[in-house]
């Protein structure tokens, strides 16, 4: 490749979406050519500077924008659920059709004329619970069973230093049926990786959680705490096995903030097997800083 | 061509079991786990929208189309791709339409002009943050407003798909996908755009 093929690949080099054969050559011309290692410094600026004026809405903006989208569609559930409802309770067993459906007209008329809770059929002092019917059968006296499944929702507020707060949220942070849960509890935990117990949800999130946000979110709490060892014990593991580059960005730049001589085998090894450009060439420069060798032989 | 773009989606986004659950608890009515698919989703959604069209009142609206659509369809998803390709083909649209209403209206910037260069007025959440530094924070919203400039400049499909690779790390093979066109031509479409706003921004120090 000459100066000119490789200065319009470098955009496609940067985003690791050159095929291997054009990176490698791209690689190998980099290696010997000044004035185009400086056209991808200057790309480079470039990169850094659009992540820098990625615009963010304001934090209360999704929950706004949740608070709106849930009253719609608990207001007025679309045709298609209305169906699908109606489709799944023609998947009584036959031989209850009959007597279902009977009950179920039965509980529509009554639930249209007597609401719930004002029938005392559920007690809720407070706030209403939310119901689920899990099942409705005929009664051999006559009249309806129907099981209800209830969950009771509570909002405690305090502050972060609250103990129970603590708690609950990281209980959430590993609440592994909903990642945005835990995304957003681990985004109110990030600043107080200093605690040993945040500490240790956000390295467990940070190399285990199956959601890459999630992880990138607990990294980011722990930046503040790099060169704690526990922190740093983790990185090599993050860098050799998450499959998110941006994961693995974060954690290249946490790894080099401490340069001891005991990351240059590390670093030699990703220079090889790391797949993302960004990590790579920040590898070698850190080796090339280090007089380090940047491959091994 | 569905599945060709499953395939292609980092590991990352692959399907997992819980969500699968989740998926069919939503397509059974289930208001609780429609709010948990959503809740899962939707910070991604929002700050897509908003860096894409750098206007709160139209990501808003982009946020509760998109989710109103996953309400209204989802017992059309049929898992043959993963649900977060399906979600994001549907916010990636929405986006685009409203990109490409807004250059029929040729709607007012979101940069102003000032004496100290342009200026992003949606450069807001950074503000509050340099609230304390007014000099860089003034940096800060003249780099945004140099940088917005650039991305104005592209065309509502260059600027989506730049949106999707840069910001969103998306394949451009998943992008082509979503936009209903070939990794090349999104490929092309992603040099166009970077070409266009290196002539633009000039060199950046």
């Amino acid at each position: 490749m000459n100066c000119t093929e490789v200065l319009d690949a470098l955009a496609l080099y940067l985003y690791g979406e050159l095929p291997p054969r054009a990176e490698e050559e791209v690689e190998a011309h980099l290696h010997g050519c000044p004035a185009c290692r400086d056209a991808l410094d200057a790309q480079q600026r470039l990169h850094h500077a659009f992540d820098r004026a990625r615009a963010v809405p304001r934090p209360d903006l999704v929950a706004e924008c949740r608070g709106e989208l849930f009253r719609r569609t608990a207001a007025r559930p679309g045709w298609r659920q209305r169906l699908a409802r109606a489709w799944d309770l023609t998947r009584v067993r036959w031989v209850l059709r009959p007597a279902g459906a009977l009950a179920l007209v039965a509980v529509g008329f009554l639930s249209a004329r007597l609401p719930l809770r004002d029938s005392g059929l559920l007690r809720a002092p407070a706030e209403p619970p939310v119901a689920t019917v899990r099942w409705v059968e005929p009664d051999p006296s006559g009249g309806v069973r129907i099981a209800l499944d209830e969950t009771r929702r509570r909002v405690i507020r305090g502050s972060l230093e609250d103990r129970l707060i603590e708690k609950l949220l990281l209980e959430a942070a590993r609440d592994q049926a909903n990642a945005g849960l835990r995304v957003e509890s681990i985004d109110l935990l990030k600043d107080r990786s200093g605690n040993d117990d945040v500490r240790q949800a956000l390295l467990q999130a940070a190399t285990h959680d199956r959601n890459p946000g999630v992880r990138l979110k607990a990294l980011e709490g722990l930046k503040g705490m790099a060169s704690h060892p526990e922190v740093r014990a983790a990185l090599p593991g993050i860098l050799e096995r998450d499959d998110n580059e941006n994961v693995r960005i974060l954690a290249i730049d946490m790894l080099v903030q401490n340069r001891d001589e005991q990351i240059v085998g590390l670093l030699q090894g990703l220079v090889g097997q790391e797949e993302n450009s960004y990590v790579r060439m920040r590898v070698r420069s850190v080796l090339e800083e280090m007089k380090a060798s940047v491959g091994t032989f | 061509m569905a599945q060709e773009a499953a395939a292609v989606i980092p590991a990352r986004l692959a399907p997992r079991v819980d969500e699968h659950e989740l998926i069919r608890a939503v397509q059974r009515g289930d208001q609780n786990a429609f709010e948990a698919l959503v809740r899962s989703y939707d910070q991604n959604v929002l700050g897509m929208a908003f860096n894409l069209l750098r206007c709160e009142e139209d990501a808003r609206d982009v946020y509760q189309e998109a989710f109103l659509r996953v309400y209204r369809h989802i017992h059309s998803f049929r898992f043959d791709c993963s649900f977060h390709t399906w979600l994001y083909r549907i916010v990636t649209n929405l986006c685009l339409d409203c990109l490409r209403k807004r250059k029929i209206r040729k709607e007012e910037p979101a940069v102003v002009e000032t004496a100290e260069g342009p200026l992003d007025r949606t450069y807001s959440v950074e503000e509050e943050r340099a609230a304390a530094d007014p000099e860089r924070n003034l940096c800060n919203a003249q780099l945004a407003g140099r940088i917005h400039l650039a991305l104005a400049a592209l065309t509502p499909r260059e600027r989506t798909v730049f949106e999707l690779r840069h910001y969103q790390g998306l394949r451009l093979k998943a992008i082509g996908e979503m936009l209903n066109t070939s990794e090349e031509a999104a490929k092309n479409c992603l040099f166009r755009a970077t070409q266009k706003m290196r002539t633009v921004l000039g060199d950046f120090s």
